[in-house]
């Protein structure tokens, strides 16, 4: 069972009319009862390849199948075999619960007694049977979420996508979802695209992890795998400033027992609101476009400090734009630290931290990517909208 | 991509049964529409009557009274339909959007749900104009108010249309306000609702008669006064019948053939 694939994607891409290459030629394939996740920073693509798959937006080139069926030439097909539950919500506040499903259960043609007895099934294993009947616009941001995925999954779909399952959400109900998320894939045998930018909810849920960056697959694998990549320990340095971080990066260039060196992006300080950044994207994106630096080698040389001063231009000098962080992957991360001490000791360069931890998949992000993927770095609108969604998710936090 | 299918009476129905609940379940906002119309009622077609008196036979205020309804039907209807934009944005639509029916059979209920819920204030402003003596209580008003409810559910699925076809193809929120200023208010200002046209310089008449709320105007005056403009005659009412079908298919055409185009 598990080895057929139920999702196929060919070279898949979305140029939108403002040139905005949203998704550059991705290729994958998700197995029947898989649970895939795609990882990856603000505007990296993600949603977009979900509408394209869902037949709500017409790919630029490339296709897909689901189920069987192509996206482009048996939408009707495609849309029997789906569920989706969009990032943003789409809930009918004014209607109660039960009616937002059962509107959903009658647009998918299923019988009354079917429909009733599912929505009842629906409700009790998403925990929301006591609060059925009463108005959408009365429940928390953790509920509404779980009617949605109740409803995503009323219609008995063979793939379910989710757009961000648990944004804005506070720890214990993201991982109450999250538990509901697994049960389903299993109860129901449901195959899963999840769309995350957080790394523990990869991690957790995935079978497989798939990150994706500037609307390409930069890395696929399971989460174990993933993390297999970097090997032994991260000492993490915070210095004073980045220039000490960088005269000590050329001094540790060529200890052996370094695996890698990586520079940090620190996120705080890259305004996510800022007007320069949607057009670096978009000359970023113009310049793969152009098939000057399309491959994998480029996301990872051009690292962090390149995108930091790119972002930043120079109307924001005041803004510090390189970073005082360095990561190092080595073995034993302690038994390395007083060599590092030592090799500042009797020069100018103020060591301010420094943290060990095993790898986990943000390392894993930073080092695919160059960048850390709590950066936010959409554009205006992006930022907008999902704070909108948060306030969403948050609003009646009381009555959970 | 799906032109071919069959329509859904279940999708018509879901659609214009969840339009339904939520106008009902939000009914304080059917005052608010009717409140508005009713002070243009009262205080132009009071107010005004002091010198103007009347055309020909007919009162000032039983003038006004089927052109202030159409005003209501018309802002109504309008907000309505465009209100897919927002459906399709933020809700219930990309929902429908990937579900597998027919969008024609999605945007009839649409069109269906907002032509009734946008005629209930006309219905409920007529009946006011009533009591307020603008028709002649006879046994042929009873005949001509049912008429006139058919004509008000005529207009407004055109005007739905219309909105649809609207929000289908704009995407910027700013430019709805651009929509009250530059087609509703035209629309109604040359809709001979406020003066009979026939007094109106030529090119205003012109510009009334390729205005299809002209035409509902004129037909609710026929249901409820029995008479219309001298300039379309005594058979008036039927041209404008036939102006008001056209319109309005011609709006239910082109309002779902531009949302089953449009994407998210
Ligand atoms: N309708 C559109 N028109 C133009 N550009 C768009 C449109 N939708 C998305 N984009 C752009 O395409 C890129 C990818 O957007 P997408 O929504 O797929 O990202 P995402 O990975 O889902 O991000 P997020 O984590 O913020 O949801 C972004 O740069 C976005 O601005
Ligand atoms: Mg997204």
């Amino acid at each position: 069972m598990k080895r057929i694939s139920i999702i196929e994607v060919k070279e898949l891409t979305k140029v939108f009319d403002n040139n905005i290459r949203a998704v550059d030629g991705i290729s994958f394939t998700v197995k029947k009862g898989e649970i895939l996740g795609f990882l990856g920073p603000n505007g990296a693509g993600k949603t977009t390849t979900l509408n394209m798959l869902a037949t709500l937006l017409r790919p630029t080139s490339g296709t897909a199948s689901i189920n069987g069926y192509d996206i482009l030439k048996e939408p009707d097909g495609v849309r029997r075999s789906i569920g989706y539950v969009f990032q943003d919500p789409t809930l009918d506040l004014e209607l109660t619960g039960r009616e937002n499903l059962d509107f959903h259960g009658r647009i998918y043609g299923l019988e009354r007694d079917v429909r009733q007895q599912r929505i009842r099934e629906m409700l009790d294993t998403v925990n929301l049977a006591d609060r059925a009947d009463d108005f959408v616009n009365t429940y928390s941001g953790g509920m509404k979420r779980r009617l949605e995925i109740a409803r995503g999954l009323l219609h008995y779909p063979k793939v379910l996508f989710l757009d961000e399952p648990t944004l804005g959400l506070d720890p214990q109900t993201r991982r109450a979802i999250w538990e509901q998320i697994q049960r389903l894939n299993q109860e129901e045998s449901v195959t899963i695209i999840l769309t995350t930018h957080y790394t523990e909810e990869a991690d957790y849920l995935c079978d497989r992890i798939q990150i994706i960056d500037f609307g390409k697959i930069v890395a696929l694998d399971t989460p174990n795998k993933l993390k297999a990549r970097l090997e032994g320990d991260i000492v993490s340095l915070t210095f004073k400033t980045p220039q000490h971080a960088r005269q000590i990066q050329q001094m540790l260039e060529n200890k052996e027992w370094i695996r890698r060196i990586d520079k940090v992006a620190n996120g705080n300080h890259y305004v996510s609101i800022h007007p320069n950044i949607q057009k670096i994207q978009r000359s970023r994106r113009d310049e793969r476009a152009d098939g000057m630096a399309s491959n994998m080698s480029y996301v990872q040389a051009s690292g962090a400090e390149k995108f930091s001063k790119d972002m930043l231009g120079a109307d924001n000098k005041n803004v510090q734009h390189e970073s005082k962080r360095l990561n190092l992957l080595v073995d034993n991360g302690g038994s390395r630290v007083p060599e590092i001490v030592k090799l500042i000791h009797g020069t100018e360069i103020i060591l301010e931290s420094v943290e060990i931890h095993k790898p986990t998949l943000d390392d894993v992000f930073l080092t695919v990517t160059g960048r850390n993927i709590r950066q936010e770095q959409g554009s205006f609108m992006d930022t907008v909208r999902r704070h909108r969604i948060i306030r969403h998710a948050r609003g009646q936090r009381g009555k959970r | 991509m799906n032109m071919v299918q069959p329509l859904s009476r279940q999708a018509i129905y879901v659609v214009l049964l969840r339009e339904l609940k939520r106008y009902w379940r939000a009914r304080a906002r059917i005052i608010g529409a009717v409140a508005q119309s009713f002070f243009f009622l009262t205080l132009f077609g009071l107010g005004f009557s002091g010198f103007i008196g009347g055309f020909g036979n007919v009162k000032y205020l039983s003038y006004l009274a089927p052109g202030v309804i159409g005003m209501g039907l018309l802002s109504g209807a309008m907000f309505s339909g465009v209100s897919v934009v927002f459906d399709r944005q933020f809700g219930f639509m990309k929902e429908m959007l990937i579900a597998p029916v027919s969008r024609t059979s999605v945007i009839l209920g649409k069109i269906l749900g907002g032509s009734i819920t946008s005629s209930i204030p006309g219905i409920i402003l007529m009946t006011i104009a009533g009591l307020m003596g603008a028709f002649k209580p006879t046994l042929i008003l009873m005949i001509g108010a049912l008429a006139a409810v058919g004509v008000m559910f005529l207009i407004t699925a055109g005007f739905v249309g219309l909105g649809v076809a609207i929000g289908s193809v704009l995407n910027d929120f700013h430019a709805f306000q651009l929509l009250t200023t530059f087609v509703m208010w035209p629309l109604f200002m040359l809709s001979g609702a406020f003066f009979p046209i026939d007094v109106a310089p030529f090119p205003l008449q012109v510009a009334s008669f390729c205005n299809p709320l002209f035409y509902g105007v004129e037909l609710l005056r026929w249901c409820l006064l029995g008479t219309g403009t001298a300039l379309l005659g005594s058979f008036g009412w039927l041209i404008a019948l036939g102006a008001l079908a056209a319109f309005t298919s011609l709006m239910i055409a082109i309002g779902s053939y531009l949302f089953s185009k449009a994407q998210i």
